[in-house]
C-alpha cells in the first residue's frame, strides 16, 4: 500500500506521485506520514518536505500552505514549491534581497503585499537552509 | 443602382473596419493566450482546496465559523464579474441573463463596467463596483473578494454566489453560478459536479474522525478566508480568460464578414465600372452612326 502525494501552488502541479512515506513541515514541526493515517489538515511553514520512495528520498522545499491527509491521499497546497536540485542559490538570495529592500522602503504598503513579500522572504530562506544542509 | 464613387467609398470604409478588426484580433490573441495559461495553470490548485473544503465542511461543528454555519437565506449576495470593454460577443448578455433569472431578493456587487451599467440600467440594487485591469494581481481581487467577506458577516447578504464566464476552451464560455459561502452549499456544489463528470466521490470514503493540527479553530481561521480569496481570484482569471477568447473570436468573425462584404462590394463596383464604360461606347457609337 502507498500514498499519493500531489503537491499543487497556484502556478502548477509540482509533484504527483505514489510515494511511501513523506515529512511535513508543519506549525507545529515536522509530521512523518505513512500510509493508513489518520485524516489530517495542518497548516504547512515554510520548510523542507522530504518524499522516501523506494529507500531513496527526495527533497522539496515548499512556502506556506496547508496539507490533507485523506484515505492514503496527501494533499499539499502551497504557495510556492521547488525541487532541492533546481534552487540556484545565487537567484534565491537575489530574490530574497528584492523582498527586503522592498519591505524597506515602503511604510504605507498593502498588508497583503507585506503578507506576500513575508512569504518570499520565508521560503527564500527555508530553500537556502535546505540547500546548505545538503551540501555538508 | 449606386454610382461607382458611392460604392468606392463604402469600399474604403469597409477596409478601414476590417483592419481595425484585424489589429484587435490580434491584440486579444496575445492577450488571450496569456489569461488562458493564468486560469488554467491555477485550476488544479483550485480544484483541490475546493476538495478540501467540501471534505472538511461535514467535519467540523457549523458553531466553528461564520463561514460554515447555514442561515436563512434573505438576500443572496451576488459578484457578477463582467467585462469592462465590449465587442466581445454574447459573453455579457449572456451573463446578464442568468441575472436576469434571479427572482428572490439580491443584493449586487459588480466587477466591470458592463456589469455595473447593466445591474444599474435594470434598477438592481448594486452595492458597490470595482475595476480589475487585464492583468488581474492577486491583491486587486482580494479586495473585491474582502469586501463581499464584510457583507456576508455583517449579514448584508446571506450567501456569497458569483456570476462569472467560466473558460471552456476559446470557442465555448460557459456563463455560471458558483456559490462561494456558506461553504455547506460548496460540498453540493462539488458533489453535483463530481456526479456530472462521472466521478465517484472516493475522497468522501474515509469517515475517521479528523485531527487537526494545532487546532481546528487555528486551521479554519487561517484556511476559510484564504480559500475564498484564491477562490474568487481563480474564478476571475476564469472570468479574464472568457473575455479574451470570446474578444478574439468576435474580433475574427467580424474580419471574416468585412473580407466577403468587400469582395461583394469589389464584384459589384466592376459590373458598375463596366456598365458605365459599355454605356459610353453605345452613346459614342451611336452618336457616330447618326452624324
Amino acid at each position: 500500500m502507498a500514498l499519493t502525494l500531489e503537491i499543487v501552488t497556484p502556478e502548477a502541479r509540482v509533484y504527483s506521485d505514489k510515494v511511501d512515506t513523506v515529512v511535513i513541515p508543519t506549525v507545529d514541526g515536522e509530521i512523518g506520514i505513512l500510509p493508513g493515517h489518520i485524516p489530517l489538515l495542518t497548516q504547512i511553514e515554510a520548510g523542507e518536505l522530504r518524499v522516501t520512495k523506494n529507500g531513496s528520498t527526495e527533497f522539496l522545499v515548499i512556502g506556506p500552505g496547508f496539507a490533507e491527509v485523506q484515505g492514503d491521499s496527501v494533499s499539499v497546497l502551497a504557495e510556492s514549491a521547488i525541487n532541492e536540485e533546481k534552487i540556484d542559490v545565487n537567484a534565491v538570495e537575489e530574490a530574497r534581497r528584492r523582498a527586503e529592500a522592498a519591505l524597506k522602503e515602503k511604510f504605507d504598503m498593502d498588508p497583503g503585499e507585506i503578507e506576500r513579500l513575508e512569504g518570499v522572504i520565508r521560503f527564500a530562506v527555508a530553500q537556502l537552509a535546505t540547500k546548505s544542509r545538503r551540501r555538508n | 443602382m449606386p454610382s461607382t464613387r458611392d460604392i468606392r467609398r463604402r469600399i474604403k470604409s469597409v477596409k478601414n473596419t476590417r483592419q481595425i478588426t484585424r489589429a484587435m484580433e490580434l491584440v486579444a490573441a496575445s492577450k488571450m493566450k496569456k489569461a488562458q495559461q493564468a486560469a488554467l495553470a491555477g485550476r488544479p490548485y483550485a480544484q483541490l482546496m475546493a476538495t478540501m473544503l467540501a471534505a472538511l465542511a461535514p467535519r467540523v461543528d457549523e458553531s466553528q465559523h461564520a463561514f460554515l454555519a447555514k442561515r436563512e437565506v434573505k438576500t443572496r449576495g451576488i459578484l457578477l464579474i463582467s467585462t469592462d470593454k465590449g465587442l466581445c460577443g454574447p459573453l455579457n448578455s449572456n451573463l446578464f441573463k442568468l441575472v436576469t433569472e434571479i427572482k428572490t431578493p439580491a443584493k449586487f456587487v459588480a466587477v466591470g463596467k458592463k456589469g455595473a451599467q447593466f445591474l444599474a440600467r435594470t434598477k438592481r440594487d448594486l452595492l458597490a463596483d470595482f475595476t480589475v485591469s487585464d492583468r488581474a494581481s492577486f491583491v486587486e481581487v482580494r479586495t473585491v473578494s474582502e469586501y463581499m467577506v464584510k457583507l456576508f458577516l455583517e449579514g448584508t447578504i446571506d450567501t456569497v454566489e458569483v456570476i462569472y464566464a467560466r473558460f471552456k476552451n476559446t470557442l465555448v464560455q460557459e456563463p455560471m453560478v458558483r456559490p462561494v459561502l456558506p461553504l455547506s452549499n460548496l460540498r453540493q456544489f462539488i458533489e453535483a459536479l463530481q456526479q456530472h463528470a462521472g466521478v465517484v466521490a472516493s475522497e468522501f470514503n474515509d469517515t475517521r474522525d479528523m485531527l487537526f493540527e494545532p487546532s481546528a479553530q487555528a486551521v479554519l481561521e487561517a484556511l476559510l478566508p484564504f480559500y475564498v480569496n484564491r477562490h474568487i481570484y481563480q474564478l476571475l482569471l476564469s472570468a479574464k480568460a472568457s473575455e479574451q477568447s470570446a474578444r478574439m473570436v468576435a474580433m475574427k468573425t467580424a474580419k471574416d464578414n468585412a473580407t466577403k462584404l468587400l469582395g461583394d462590394l469589389t464584384l459589384e463596383y466592376n459590373k458598375a465600372r463596366q456598365a458605365a464604360i459599355t454605356q459610353e461606347i453605345l452613346e459614342i457609337a451611336a452618336a457616330s452612326f447618326a452624324a
